[in-house]
């Protein structure tokens, strides 16, 4: 915007663009969607049904920057929490109703975290009754003495190392062509699994904790309706992302677990899926990616959750708050962390199972947010100038009908088989 | 104080009957005796609201109308506002029900008195608000805690012949009594409820919610508290705790405001109230605000004030914050040398709210800077002596108005004062640029350099 003395940006807004251009809340968002859970489901997506189900990871892109755009739009906007704002508009229960769900799925990410690093923990051969402690206790530690921002750089770059599925899906010589109709061609082999590993794709990718995340950012950073326009062009750069790796992922292992009939049934198959590139560090690599993406989640999600929840008393708390001013705040992030670590302790537990399942449950519990969503984009009170326009709200219900349709179609195969 | 204008034919069968349904006797107390809490029969009179939502409104001889949706209230600034309404779901529609046929309320039923009701549908009047849709679970400054917090539930009772809002809950326990309303009980917890006027409420139906008490209280807060209640709020109850400070405090606690979160809620006020805000600011502070805003914006803003102010305002706008004229204050006061010491006097006194009791400047006839004289050596010299006796060493230090900020923090280092004069390039002096200044100025070059806003630091 140019101002009279001839400045063409002001410095704050220049602030705020190298900010979100290097690190904003929707590349976090992004990169933390291609977690442990995001590579498992989209591993076994690509080794199981090859390139045929791509068109549900499209359709499953298309739907987050849609909700994480209007995420975005409501924070700015409204100035107000996801939790809180449920609250308000639709009462004591419903915002509890918001609360539990949100909690239950997070429990759930947090769980698959978890399962992440316990499974890169076996590839290097260490237990998980070792490795887990230890990444929940560095967790917890790093962001209770909010110590968090400074190492998050370094969670950041370790993740971006399932970038390297760009380049191994290239060498791994794919069939484009195939790829090409696979994303662009809806077919659906009517069986109990792929409509599982259908709809996990779509929970994996458009998480609960994800849409909650950006909106609490856009409250708690202050960003103004100024800001929009790079928290938009941010939110868009991350899902992309997210979406451009989960194709990759899938191309890849396509292209390489498919071709020798592999299934994805512990972490060091997966892995296999990398050795184009990196031949017999492959291990090492997709283990390096996993620990990364998990403790980079793990730092926000029980944070950003217990953000969201405290809203349910009047104002989201933080960690600058006493444990008596906001009990609220660190009980959810002390049961979500310590829940979420205890249940992959169990002895036995399958990891790989587990990685999908709570994809699946936060495919369902997705389904009352995006509600609330799409009735607080319609509140002229609440949303003012930004409410959504007639072709958005039909978009919106097109996407809410999806993943309706995906987990009614996974409990009716449930419950025939 | 005012007396509700209310009609007398209409109150007596609602505080009759509702003195029946409680049985005790009509509590006719001055109001402006103790809170109403603190009264024991209002204690015992109390009807959650949250619990009355959904419960069936009645004829007298018993037949269900319909459901109560939300309960509609006037607001009396001067005490506790008044039920003015009832909406009541009958058949599949919303309507309006007048609230002097009420005869009976309590947890369990509203009874109206007419036979034949007239149904209508709900126009929203100056000064009423929802308790539902405006009140219940929003957020509200709880004054006495310093806190923003979200209503849980309301107690209405009778008071001065009318059905009020007395009490306010904001305990995270009745929160989750309305979640599970079967298995806690439905009487609310003595401790949990807040007297009405301890609370702000900031429902704006078409006015704001305020009571005189919670204004008081709000006015006896320290400005940098309030700034951090108006930072806690979000939205629309952010603009509506600045409408109900008087602006001169509004003004004082946005000054103590963050620069990116005071743009934020700049954007959100209408033009008018911007305008208000800003001239009651130092001119400093209020050019500053008006620097970061954009260029249409500003200008409608400067357009609603007092063309002298805006002058003012205009005129430090243009200038760098870089430069001696973007930080000083435009604030200085001046006496001519041929002036007696008592004139310079009485213009400090009449001045004495602008924060310059540390002197007065002394200027030639064509007002060109000659001095500064301290309030100490005014008082010890003879009033009818000309200020001319006075002018001596130490001279004040002077800078130009296009003085370079690093130039001016040397100054004000070799100066050792608490401030420096400002002067145009012909010599008059045109604003003084104070510590506090200098210290404002400096931070938000640290905050250049420091990034982003860091929020709560929570994500």
């Amino acid at each position: 915007m140019a101002t009279k003395n001839g400045e063409l940006i002001s410095p704050k807004k220049l602030r705020v663009a190298a900010f979100l251009g290097v690190m904003g809340p929707g590349i976090i968002a992004g990169l933390s969607d291609d977690d442990p859970a995001g590579i498992t489901t989209y591993s076994t997506l690509g080794a199981n049904y090859g390139y045929q189900l791509l068109w549900t990871l499209l359709i499953s892109t298309i739907a987050l920057i849609i909700f994480q755009d209007l995420g975005a739009r409501i924070g700015v906007v409204t100035r107000q929490g996801m939790i809180g704002l449920v609250r308000q508009k639709y009462g004591a229960r419903s915002g509890m109703l918001s609360a539990l769900v949100l909690v239950l799925a997070n429990i759930g990410t947090m769980t698959a975290e978890f399962a992440g690093i316990a499974a890169a923990g076996e590839l290097f051969g260490l237990s998980k009754y070792v490795s887990v402690p230890l990444a929940a206790l560095i967790v917890s530690i790093l962001v209770l003495r909010g110590s968090f921002a400074r190492i998050e750089k370094v969670f950041f770059l370790l993740s971006a190392v399932f970038l390297s599925y760009v380049i191994a899906g290239f060498l791994a010589h794919p069939n484009w062509g195939s790829a090409f109709k696979g994303l662009v061609v809806p077919s659906m082999p009517l069986t109990h699994d792929a409509i599982y590993i259908a709809t996990a794709t779509l929970g994996t990718t458009l998480a609960p904790w994800g849409l909650a995340f950006i909106q609490s950012y856009a409250v708690d950073k202050r960003l103004t309706r100024d800001d929009l326009k790079l928290l938009r062009v941010d939110v868009w750069t991350g899902s992309l992302l997210t979406g451009v790796i989960g194709f990759f992922v899938v191309v890849t292992c396509a292209a390489t677990l498919k071709v020798s009939g592999t299934k994805v049934d512990d972490a060091a198959r997966a892995a296999q899926a990398l050795q184009p590139l990196a031949g017999t560090l492959a291990k090492e690599l997709f283990a390096i990616g996993l620990i990364g993406a998990a403790l980079l989640a793990a730092s926000i999600l029980p944070l950003s959750t217990a953000y969201s929840v405290s809203d349910l008393t009047g104002r989201p708390a933080a960690l600058n708050d006493k444990y008596k001013d906001a009990p609220l705040f660190y009980s959810t992030f002390g049961v979500i962390t310590l829940l979420s670590a205890a249940l992959i302790l169990i002895p036995g537990a399958p990891l790989i199972k587990i990685l999908i399942l709570t994809q699946i449950l936060n495919a369902i519990l997705l389904l009352p947010l995006l509600i609330y969503m799409f009735g607080i984009s319609r509140d002229r009170k609440l949303m003012g100038e930004f409410i959504a326009t007639k072709r958005m709200s039909i978009i919106y219900l097109v996407i809410i009908s999806i993943v309706a349709l995906a987990i009614f179609g996974m409990f009716w195969f449930s419950l025939v088989k | 104080m005012k007396t509700p204008q209310t009609n007398a034919k209409k109150v007596s069968p609602v505080a009759k009957g509702i003195a029946a349904a409680n049985k005790i006797v009509a509590p006719i107390a001055p109001r402006n005796s103790a809170k109403a809490l603190e009264r024991k029969n209002i204690r015992a009179a109390l009807v959650s609201f949250a619990s009355l939502v959904g419960r069936p409104v009645k004829n007298e001889d018993g037949s269900v109308i319909g459901k109560l949706v939300d309960v509609v209230v006037r607001h009396n600034f001067e005490t506790y506002p008044a039920v003015s309404g009832l909406i009541v779901k009958v058949g599949q529609s919303k309507a309006y029900i007048d609230g002097a046929r009420i005869t009976k309320l309590n947890h369990k039923e509203v009874v109206l008195q007419a036979k034949s009701i007239n149904l209508s549908d709900f126009q929203r009047h100056e000064g009423e608000s929802l308790l539902d849709a405006d009140v219940l679970d929003h957020q509200i400054v709880d004054v006495d805690g310093l806190r923003v917090v979200r209503t849980s539930d309301l107690y209405l009772a009778p008071l001065d012949k009318e059905i009020r809002v007395v009490g306010v809950d904001i305990s995270f326990r009745s929160f989750i009594r309305r979640i599970f309303p079967n298995v806690i009980s439905r009487r609310p917890n003595p401790e949990s409820v807040v007297d009405w006027g301890k609370v702000a409420s900031l429902a704006d139906g078409s006015g704001v919610v305020r009571s005189s008490e919670s204004r008081g209280a709000l006015s006896k807060l320290r400005p940098a508290d309030i700034a951090d209640l108006i930072e806690d709020l979000q939205g629309r109850e952010q603009g509506a705790l600045i409408e109900m400070l008087d602006p001169k405090l509004a003004a004082d606690a946005l000054e103590e405001m963050e620069d990116e979160e005071l743009q934020g809620l700049m954007r959100g006020l209408p033009t008018e109230r911007a305008a208000e805000l800003i001239s009651h600011m130092e001119p400093d502070e209020g050019a500053e605000v008006l620097r970061d805003l954009d260029e249409d914006h500003r200008e409608s803003i400067l357009e609603e004030m007092d063309t002298k102010v805006s002058k003012d305002l205009r005129k430090l706008v243009s200038f760098d914050e870089t430069l001696a004229g973007g930080i000083m204050t435009t604030h200085v006061l001046t006496a001519i040398e041929s002036e007696t010491v008592g004139t310079a006097l009485k213009r400090i006194v009449e001045n004495k709210d602008r924060d310059v009791s540390d002197g007065i400047l002394i200027v030639d006839e064509k007002g060109k800077l000659i001095d500064h004289i301290q309030l100490v050596e005014l008082v010890a010299a003879k009033t009818s002596a000309e200020l001319s006796t006075l002018v001596g060493p130490p001279y004040p230090t002077a800078v130009r108005i296009d003085t370079r900020l690093p130039e001016v923090i040397e100054e004000f280092a070799n100066n050792r004062g608490s401030s420096i004069v400002v002067i145009d390039e012909k010599n008059k002096p045109v604003g003084r640029i104070l510590a506090d200044d200098l210290v404002d100025a400096l931070s938000t070059e640290n905050d250049d350099l420091h990034g982003v806003a860091q929020g709560s630091g929570a994500l």
